[in-house]
């Protein structure tokens, strides 16, 4: 009886440090988006250079869906030049598309002016539609949309060379290997 | 006359109907108001911290609110409304969690807590008083020559 009531008190307290120690260190946004597995939500919205683009004419090739802003900084400028590096090695096997989060055009293209424009689309999206369409809390926040058009992953906060080639292995498999 | 009747009373129908139209219009809009204040007080502004959606005043918050205004008016249910963004968010968005058991386990764990308290006082309560052991044949020795000592 008296071993059992020493024995009470790590069976208690273990577990609720544990609980304690663990969830401090999480992101409480970081929850499994509903959307892995599903089909990406269908868009259609205007670029930084004046065109139109949807979801439509990304079909068939595997696709990022980055949520950024010219005022989230310094993630979004981290990010940058990865997903930079991204699009120029790909060689338009993948296609990367920025999404303007609760920005402007003219924030966005200071931005790119400043931190460099490797060249793939950005669309704004001014009511921030396609933002809840994705379940989007904040910028940076990135979704891995397969050749079939199905969300395979999504990174919450900056990518990295490292999360990127990791994530991207969802979608297209050979990415890991050319990079 | 018979027709004439029959007329008279589809016009005052006609009208009957255009009235009541007209009169509840308003009311069936307060009504999908009030299930949007009530809904947006349920969902969770997704860009701030510990706020629902009615007491958010940025740019996520309302595209929420206004997605929800027009889910409602065409006809969505409250249940199809929270569907719809727990399609997207996860039940991250619901402020108040749907599992039943988050409610009954915090209860469960206290009335359990409480039985075994009072079991455990009661035990004490009732519990004969320790006996104690007999004296070993050294302590005898050493109390007897001990009240010796004390008597000389």
């Amino acid at each position: 009886m008296r071993t059992l009531r020493w024995l009470a008190i790590p069976i208690l307290v273990v577990p609720l440090g544990w609980l304690l120690f663990t969830g401090f260190g999480r992101d409480p946004r970081e929850v499994a988006s509903p959307l892995i597995g599903q089909p990406a939500p269908a868009w259609e919205l205007a670029t930084l250079d004046g065109d139109t683009l949807s979801s439509e004419d990304l079909a068939g090739r595997p696709y990022l869906v980055n949520f950024w802003a010219s005022w989230c900084i310094p993630s979004c400028v981290d990010e940058h030049p990865v997903l930079g590096s991204a699009w120029a090695s790909q060689e338009g096997e993948l296609m990367i598309v920025g999404v303007l989060y609760q920005d402007g055009a003219d924030g966005a293209r200071d931005f790119l002016a400043r931190y460099g424009d490797a060249g793939y689309p950005h669309v704004l999206d001014p009511n921030g539609t396609l933002a809840v369409d994705f379940g989007v809390t904040g910028p940076p926040e990135t979704f891995f949309v397969d050749a079939d058009g199905i969300v395979r992953d999504r990174q919450v906060g900056p990518l990295t060379d490292a999360l990127l080639a990791q994530r991207l292995a969802a979608v297209m498999p050979a990415a890991g290997l050319r990079r | 006359m018979n027709r004439v009747a029959v007329l008279a009373v589809v016009a005052v129908l006609a009208v009957v109907a255009v009235v009541a139209a007209v009169a509840l219009r308003p009311a069936q809009s307060a009504n999908l108001e009030a299930r949007a204040d009530a809904l947006a007080a349920e969902l969770r502004c997704p860009d701030c911290e510990g706020l629902s959606v009615a007491d958010s005043p940025t740019a996520a918050a309302a595209e929420i609110r206004r997605q929800i205004e027009a889910l409602l008016a065409a006809g969505a249910t409250d249940d199809g409304v929270r569907a719809h963004f727990t399609a997207r968010y996860g039940e991250w968005i619901l402020l108040a969690p749907t599992s039943p058991l988050v409610w009954i386990v915090p209860f469960a764990v206290v009335a359990v807590g409480a039985a075994g308290l009072v079991v455990w006082v009661l035990g004490r309560r009732h519990a004969p008083a320790p006996e104690a052991a007999p004296l070993s044949e050294a302590e005898r020795r050493r109390i007897h020559e001990e009240a010796e000592a004390l008597d000389a």
